[in-house]
Parts: structure tokens; C-alpha cells; sequence
């Protein structure tokens, strides 16, 4: 059987349960690489421009950890458009192209094809084109896996859907937003873990998957220009639709180091979180760990929180 | 209504276009130093440096009374198609009372742009600017022709310095023009002002030839990247750009294809590393860099912003092409100390001409 590696980086976290459903149903055998460590990150280090944003850093140290395994092919789709009139980061749109130059040992073993559709859902059979020809499968065979995918895809965003409404109607402890693309927020290494630390601190927060698409496009709307990045216009709505309806106590951002969208989204938020006088907390990461910082810098804005909402000013 | 615009490409035809409609134009300030630390001071930490300076020119020119700033959108998925909004957004939260007509696509919102035009040519027939616009054009005909014919005499002039004087009084006597008969008139005269400058000659296969490629703003305008062109020639070396303003205008404004035909080429070029159009210039300055290669060029420096989103895709792509030719990458902002990249740069050159003369003794 042979064996697709798939990197457990960037849009993996949004999209696995669909791209390793469709795999697995053509009949490979799919190898995710381990969750990032250290020395993944030097890894990819080692193999990206310095001024590239971390996780486009530690996707090629994924890359090259799976390059070392037996895998037949790495899967690195080119994201190119999900809705009309929008499109993706350059450095998404330009992946395979980087990690081709970048990587050693890339060429053999590339699997790529462009997704280009026009819904969040992928399983468009128009877009895989190519993937169908280099691997040399049948459509009625690929169109059934996409089925299957599809299916996994979608309960797996049904369950995020239902935890956000869940989070929503625990009224009493102080509820975060907290927005960011899914793998700064969702990586352990990364983001070192905030989910979890908010948890322990008894915080409830909602993220920007866990909002209905409907909720999230009323808000980018009502903006004079949409912003033309996908994802970004999920974080910008998502947080708009929580400042705007008061659904929130504060909202924490956190975003990469040198990241382009997020440099303009996060001045956004600044203003309309100001505004609608919100509390807000910008949060950068990047390839260096430093757990400290974080810790204190969340502590004190959720204590703040506190303050605030029990409506004890100091 | 007093209107003002970026400092970005053909000022001058912005501004005469702009006067024949009636409109009382503000000239933006050349960036300087001031403009930076404006921008600098306003703009999100992590925007990228063509936008900090804009936001700066933006500033200056609101102190100077400025009523409209009229500017061009974008649909991505380069940053600077957002420009735009983002400064709309600080201009109005600094408290400044301005308007802004931000150019999109006529394609996606068609009533926005005629409306948008309507105001910008002042209800006059917009056809009325045509004589204008061809004299501009001439005017960027010629100033194109000048910029590229200094690039290859200052590196040669016997008096330091004499290619600047000339350039200056070129400028000026040019900026003075009003007409297509004057153009032609002085463009004879300044062509033998430069004719005059005495140069010493070196062999043809001693001389160093480096282009200069990258994202259009950086590489474009001197007041932001050091005046990279004149470091160089100041070396010894003779330059090329990947862009020029003429070439922006013909790809981007003339309708005719004839005149694209050039950038067409350059873009196949890079289209075989970058497959798809990742927005900004990064497929042309792949291609450019596979061009100066295979036009024999001994070496290519790659300017672009800090953080720039599709240039950092090009400059990963330099790992392959630097087999065939060097490349030197430097990233502009405000921090770019001086020192620093003329120390780079020095360096590069004497690479190159080492690199230059083993190649001729081993030939």
C-alpha cells in the first residue's frame, strides 16, 4: 500500500478529517506527522527564509520530518480561493512553489493540486483535476471518496458549531474571544497550549470556527471592503459578530509574527474593540518559546476581566 | 476641491491629468525622513513599509489642508490592495476630516466607479484629458530613457558627481515643458548634456552589469531604498531595473496589448518556478531574475519590504536560481541602517567582480 504523508501544519487543522477520509478511501495509507517539537521547529528553520511567519516555518519542518520517513508522496494542496471575490495569503497560494525551492529531496516526492472552489466546503470533484490524473484513479472511485470525506469533513465542523453554542450559554464565567487562524491557535508548540491554560483558569472562550458562516459574512458586510483573505475574513467577522453583539468580556488576538493580513485585521479590532470599549489583547508568537510572558500577560488581562465584571475598580 | 494622492510612479501625470479637470492639486511631499517617522508612528507595527510611508505622505498632506486623496484598491491578495481602508480608518480616528476615492475594479462594483470617476474628472468630458495624457506619456517616455542612460554613465564619469548635476538640470528643464514640441525641443539639449560628460573607458568584459528587481515601490523609488541605483554606479557597476515607470503604465493603464507584451514575457518567464499569480510582483521578479540571467548579467540584487507577503515566496524560490546567477535579498524598513547595506553591498560587488575575473582567466 502506498503511503501519503500529509503535514500536520497550517490548513491540516481545519482540514483533516477530509483530506485523511479521502485518502484512506483510495486506499493509502495516510501518515500525519507527530504534533510540532522543538525539533520540527529547527527543522524547518533550517529550510525557510528567516523572514517567513512561524507557521509557514514549521510546515517545512514537517515537510522534512516526512521526507525522512518512507512516505511515497507529501501532500501540499495549493490553496487558491474558497468563495468568490476571495482569495488566499500569497504564501498559501505560493506553498508548493516554496517548499519545492526550499526543501531539499522535494520534487519526487510532491503531491499537490489547486483548490479552487467557491464554499468552504472542498469536495469539489472540478478542483482535483489534476490529483486524479498524477495518481492515476478512476472519477467514479474518486467521486465516492469524496463523498465519504465530505461527510467527515462536515460532522467534524457541526461539532465545533455546537461547542460554540454551548460556550455561548455559560453566562456567568467571563467569556473570551479568542481569534486566530487555526493552527496559531490549535498548535500546542505554537501557541504554547492557550486553549488549555485558559481552561484551567475556569475562562470559557469561543473561536472563530465555532460561529456560523451566515453570522460571520452579515458582519464583513456591513465593512465599506471586504478583506479578499478567506480565513482572515472568518477571524475579522467572527470577532466583529462577538464585539457587536456583546457577546464577549474581552478579546484576545493572536496572531504570528510578521503575518500580512493580521497586521491590518488586528488594527480592525483594535479600533472597533476600543469602540465598543471591549478589552483587547494582542498575542504574537513566533518559532521562539518563552512560556512565561504569556502566562503573565494572560493572567493579568484576565484578572482585569474579573475586575471589571464583578464591577470592583481598583 | 483640494485633492492629493500617493507619492507612488507617474506624480507628474497624476498632477497635470488632475489640473485639467479643475482641481486645486496638492503636490505629496518626496518621502523623507519626517514622512517615515509620521508613518512609522501611526501605522500597525507589522504593516508593511510602503504603507507606513503612504500613511506618512497621507499625514503631510492632510496638514497642508488636503480635502480628497484619491488612490487605487485592489482585490488581493497583496496587502496593498487594503491599503486604502486601513488609512481611511487611522486618518479618521488621528481626527483628521478626509475623503477618500479608492479605486476598484470596475468589474465588481460598476456603479461605485463611475460615480467615483464622475467626481475625480469633475463632471468635464473625461476624453478632453486625452492631449494631456499623450503629452505625459512622451514626458515618461522620455524621463525613462534618461534614468536608464545615467545608470550607464555614472559608473564611468571622470568628475564625481557631474552625472548628478546634469541629472538635477535635466529634471528641472523637463519639469518646465508644457507641450509635446517643447518635450522633443529639450530632450534634444539634454541628451547633449550628457553627450558632453567626459568618461574614461574600461574593456567590455571587465565591465559589471546588476539588475535590480523586486516589489515595484521599493525598487522604483530612491528616497526609500537608499538610492541603491547610485551606491552602485557609485562602484562601478552598471544597473538595470526590473521596473520602470513606463512599463507600469503600458501593462497596467493602456488598453493595447502591443505594449504588454514585454511584461507578458517576463511573467512566462517566472511562471515556471511560481505557477500562479500570488499578487504583487513576485512572478516578475522571478522572471526578471531569470532574465537578467540569461541577458548575461554578472548578478541581482532583490529588494522588498520587511515581512512582504509575496516576495517572501520569490526570495525562497532564490535558493534554486542562485545556482545560475547571484542574488543578494535585502529587506527594506525603517530600520534599514545605512551602514549596513552598504557594507552588503560592497561586498556583493567585490564577489561579482572576483567571481568576474576568474571566469575571463580560466577562458
Amino acid at each position: 500500500m502506498k503511503k501519503i504523508g500529509i503535514p500536520h501544519a497550517l490548513l491540516y487543522w481545519y482540514y483533516v478529517p477530509f483530506f485523511r477520509t479521502l485518502f484512506e478511501e483510495l486506499g493509502y495509507e495516510v501518515v500525519i506527522s507527530k504534533e510540532t517539537t522543538k525539533n520540527i521547529v529547527n527543522e524547518g528553520i533550517k529550510y525557510s527564509v528567516p523572514e517567513l511567519c512561524a507557521p509557514i516555518k514549521i510546515h517545512n519542518g514537517h515537510v522534512s520530518t516526512l521526507l525522512d520517513t518512507d512516505v511515497d508522496y507529501v501532500f501540499i494542496p495549493r490553496f487558491v480561493s474558497l468563495r468568490k471575490y476571495e482569495v488566499f495569503c500569497p504564501k498559501f497560494m505560493g506553498l508548493p512553489d516554496l517548499s519545492l525551492h526550499s526543501i531539499p529531496n522535494m520534487e519526487k516526492k510532491m503531491l499537490t493540486c489547486d483548490i479552487q472552489v467557491r464554499k468552504e466546503n472542498i469536495a469539489d470533484i472540478q478542483t482535483y483535476q489534476s490529483l486524479m490524473e498524477t495518481l492515476g484513479i478512476e472519477k467514479k472511485q474518486f467521486r465516492r471518496a469524496l463523498k465519504a470525506a465530505e461527510q467527515e469533513w462536515t460532522a467534524s465542523r457541526r461539532e465545533s458549531l455546537s461547542r460554540g453554542r454551548e460556550s455561548l450559554n455559560k453566562k456567568d464565567s467571563i467569556h473570551i474571544g479568542l481569534m486566530g487562524y487555526v493552527y496559531n491557535v490549535y498548535d500546542k508548540y505554537l501557541s504554547m497550549d492557550i486553549t488549555k491554560k485558559l481552561e484551567d483558569m475556569g475562562i470559557v472562550f469561543t473561536t472563530f470556527e465555532m460561529i456560523e458562516e451566515k453570522d460571520i459574512y452579515a458582519e464583513t458586510a456591513k465593512l465599506d471592503k471586504e478583506l479578499f483573505w478567506t480565513f482572515s475574513n472568518k477571524v475579522l467577522g467572527a470577532g466583529l459578530h462577538l464585539i457587536h453583539n456583546n457577546l464577549i468580556d474581552g478579546l484576545i488576538h493572536i496572531t504570528a509574527f510578521g503575518c500580512g493580513p493580521d497586521s491590518f485585521l488586528g488594527k480592525i479590532f483594535e479600533i472597533e474593540s476600543g469602540e465598543a470599549e471591549i478589552p483587547f489583547l494582542t498575542i504574537r508568537i513566533d518559532e521562539h518559546s518563552g512560556e512565561n510572558h504569556l502566562i503573565t500577560r494572560v493572567e493579568a488581562f484576565v484578572d482585569m476581566l474579573k475586575r471589571k465584571k464583578s464591577g470592583v475598580f481598583i | 476641491m483640494k485633492i492629493s494622492f500617493p507619492y507612488m510612479g507617474p506624480v507628474i501625470l497624476y498632477q497635470k491629468i488632475l489640473e485639467k479637470f479643475g482641481h486645486e492639486v496638492v503636490m505629496p511631499i518626496r518621502p523623507n525622513k519626517t514622512t517615515f517617522d509620521l508613518g512609522v508612528k501611526n501605522s500597525p507595527e507589522y504593516a508593511c513599509f510602503p504603507f507606513k510611508v503612504l500613511m506618512g505622505t497621507y499625514i503631510q498632506s492632510c496638514e497642508r489642508g488636503v480635502e480628497v486623496i484619491g488612490t487605487s484598491g485592489g482585490h488581493g491578495p497583496c496587502r496593498a490592495g487594503y491599503y486604502g481602508e486601513i488609512h481611511k480608518r487611522i486618518l479618521k480616528q488621528m481626527g483628521y476630516d478626509v475623503e477618500f476615492i479608492i479605486f476598484d475594479s470596475v468589474f465588481r462594483d460598476s456603479k461605485k466607479f463611475w460615480g467615483q470617476l464622475k467626481r475625480i474628472t469633475n463632471h468635464h468630458n473625461i476624453f478632453q484629458a486625452i492631449p494631456t495624457f499623450i503629452y505625459c506619456y512622451k514626458l515618461l517616455q522620455t524621463i525613462d530613457h534618461f534614468e536608464k542612460r545615467i545608470t550607464r554613465i555614472r559608473p564611468y564619469e571622470l568628475v564625481k558627481g557631474s552625472v548628478d548635476d546634469a541629472w538635477d538640470k535635466i529634471n528641472r528643464i523637463l519639469s518646465q515643458t508644457n507641450n509635446k514640441e517643447e518635450l522633443f525641443r529639450d530632450t534634444e539639449i539634454c541628451n547633449k548634456m550628457l553627450d558632453s560628460i567626459e568618461t574614461f573607458t574600461i574593456p567590455e568584459e571587465e565591465k559589471l552589469r546588476i539588475g535590480i528587481v523586486g516589489e515595484i515601490y521599493v525598487v522604483m523609488e530612491p528616497s526609500v531604498n537608499g538610492n541603491i541605483e547610485k551606491k552602485l554606479n557609485d562602484l562601478g557597476c552598471e544597473t538595470l531595473r526590473s521596473q520602470y515607470l513606463l512599463e507600469w503604465v503600458d501593462y497596467h493603464i493602456l488598453p493595447t496589448k502591443s505594449k504588454k507584451q514585454h511584461e507578458l514575457d517576463i511573467i512566462k518567464k517566472g511562471s515556471e518556478y511560481i505557477k500562479l499569480n500570488i499578487g504583487g510582483h513576485a512572478q516578475q521578479t522571478v522572471g526578471s531574475m531569470v532574465d537578467f540571467y540569461e541577458r548575461n548579467y554578472d548578478g541581482v540584487i532583490h529588494l522588498m519590504p520587511f515581512s512582504c507577503l509575496p516576495e517572501l515566496v520569490s526570495q525562497s524560490i532564490t535558493n534554486t536560481l542562485s545556482k545560475k546567477i547571484p542574488i543578494m535579498t535585502l529587506s527594506l524598513d525603517e530600520q534599514s541602517g545605512e551602514a549596513n547595506n552598504q557594507t552588503r553591498i560592497e561586498a556583493f560587488v567585490d564577489l561579482l567582480r572576483n567571481r568576474k575575473m576568474k571566469k575571463s582567466r580560466t577562458a
